[in-house]
């Protein structure tokens, strides 16, 4: 089968969508296009930096561009350098596979109050995404509202030791801003009980492994199955020298200006009580950034959480990739005079999958010794290419 | 020899690696790729060995294609006496209260109903750096070799 499809973001969604079509129709002309001059999105700028193991998903996407004839198109962003009205006349389908970037508001009073930290700023930062502001400062006692699994990640760095970081690609800038961090104890929020904290179990197990933590649940936690029961075993067998605080069925109601910080008010099944705060860090979703809007999109096919809201991980990228790529196989109608990419190749700025390959290259081979990798962290570096004379 | 491979997946791992260990098999063998989600019980019959991939998703659960096949199993208890796979288990040590669990679990359940199973069990880390092909193609050859002595 013949044919052309763009997809708009080379992050997981993305590229399932272009593994399940190249799979299933090798003669396709698959472009993936990222407004980063680096491809994989949330695998490079979200999976947690000691998550490698996660990671490893990139190498199935390599060969896309490799070995099954994909495109791909980075620094390119749709809506600026090519309106998405042109790219949805050039081909046959377009899919948009753009993500969340934004952080979604906390929606209470005080909820803009400096000393709020999104979860998707925080992250940006930590795994120097190159449009990431600076790290914060966290103070004694930062709260982190949010019951998934970005809050365990954010945690989990929190309290790791230096040497607990070791085969991380967590950079030199946000490694010496973790070790520079004096947190004396955090707090993290839910509005859910523990039985339907959307924790993923194998990550709490993860967190009884780390030495300095001392996990305490409120209200407590039962025992038996599920991660209510997992969440008991972390608070019965953690001592370390920093005290956890998770907090169920605590719901945020209002954010003040406090002495040295922040007040959180809640309510609780006790009632009303404020909790003080060095610095709040949301890890309650992700918004649109509202990059891509006007009545073209609803022309284009839509797929992860560009679609669907931020909910779901990997595999769940995958099974609608593929859905979606069944779905845009049957309805194709293929116009051979559609330019494809040729619309593209034009575009001064964008970088090729080789660059890429130069890119990753360079960044295994000066990692340092306890990293696996160091992200060229500022947009102008990931445009230049580097060369082996730079290592 | 005939040799089926099977796969179990939640993010595609499992299944690339068994296209590259077709692929690499495919020259001394005839080799054929299933996902274990299309598979019923009976395929495994087929093939002079069975070689399984089979990764671990969530608490050290099935992944999703694999789940299917294993349901199949339970419900059917079918006798697989005389049929014969290796499996190879692909993980992340940095769940390691459940490392492998998948692939362990799949092979109790085969053992259970009669299956043999050729050589060891061994469990690639994602977190380690190292290929999975790098592990699983000298694994594998070691067991076709065994396999033609036995």
């Amino acid at each position: 089968m013949t044919g052309k499809v763009a997809i708009v973001g080379a992050g997981p969604s993305g590229c399932y969508t272009a593994q399940a079509l190249l799979k299933a129709a090798p003669g396709l002309e698959v472009d993936v296009i990222d407004a980063l001059p680096v491809p994989y999105g949330l695998v490079r700028y979200g999976v947690a930096a000691d998550h490698q193991g996660t990671k490893a998903v990139s190498r199935q996407f390599d060969r896309i561009f490799t070995r099954m004839g994909g495109q791909f198109f980075g620094n390119l962003r749709i809506g600026a350098d090519v309106s998405l009205t042109d790219l949805c006349g050039a081909y046959d389908a377009v899919v948009l596979a753009a993500g969340l970037s934004a952080d979604r508001p906390l929606g209470l009073p005080g909820d803009d109050l400096p000393g709020i930290i999104g979860s998707a700023r925080l992250t940006r930062a930590l795994y120097e995404h190159p449009d990431a502001g600076p790290l914060p400062d966290l103070g004694a006692h930062p709260v982190i509202i949010g019951t998934g699994n970005v809050a365990i990640d954010i945690l989990r760095l929190l309290v790791k030791t230096p040497e607990e970081l070791a085969g991380s690609d967590l950079g030199p800038g946000p490694s010496d801003w973790l070790s520079r961090q004096r947190v004396e104890r955090i707090t993290i929020v839910g509005r859910s009980p523990a039985t339907a904290a959307r924790f993923d179990p194998a990550m709490i197990r993860e967190l009884a492994t780390l030495s300095r933590i001392n996990a305490s649940i409120q209200p407590p936690a039962q025992g038996g199955a599920g991660v209510e029961g997992l969440l008991a075993t972390l608070a019965e067998t953690t001592s370390g020298p920093l005290p956890v605080e998770f907090r169920f069925q605590t719901t945020p109601t209002a954010v003040r200006r406090g002495p040295g910080g922040l007040l959180l008010d809640v309510t609780t099944p006790n009632g009303a009580e404020t909790l003080s705060a060095s610095a709040l860090l949301t890890a309650i979703g992700f918004a649109s950034d509202q990059a891509l809007t006007g009545e073209q999109v609803a022309d284009c096919y839509h797929t992860g959480w560009f679609a669907n809201g931020p909910t779901g991980a990997l595999p769940r990228c995958r099974e609608e990739a593929q859905a979606l790529a069944a779905r845009i196989l049957r309805e194709l109608a293929p116009d051979p005079r559609r330019p494809g990419r040729r619309l593209l190749q034009d575009v001064p700025g964008t970088v090729d999958f080789a660059h890429w390959q130069a890119i990753d290259a360079h960044e295994k081979a000066v990692a340092a010794p306890e990293r696996c990798r160091r992200k060229l962290a500022q947009r102008a570096d990931l445009l230049t290419l580097p060369t082996l004379q730079d290592v | 020899m005939n040799i089926a491979i099977f796969y179990g997946t939640e993010t595609g791992n499992a299944e690339m690696l068994a296209d590259d260990l077709s692929t690499a098999l495919d020259e001394a063998h005839e080799t054929s790729v299933s996902n274990l989600s299309d598979t019923a019980p009976d395929a495994l019959r087929t093939a002079d060995l069975n070689i399984i991939l089979c990764s671990s998703y969530g608490d050290g659960d099935l992944p999703a294609s694999a789940q299917p096949f294993a349901d199949r199993l339970e419900a059917q208890s079918p006798d697989l006496g005389g049929v014969r796979f290796a499996i190879f288990g692909l993980g992340d040590r940095e769940y390691h209260a459940t490392f492998g669990s998948g692939s362990m679990k799949l092979a109790d359940s085969l053992i259970r109903r009669g299956a043999t199973l050729i050589g060891e069990r061994v469990v690639h880390d994602a977190a380690s750096g190292d290929l999975p092909e790098d592990m699983a193609l000298p694994w594998a050859e070691d067991i076709i070799a065994a396999s033609h002595h036995g």
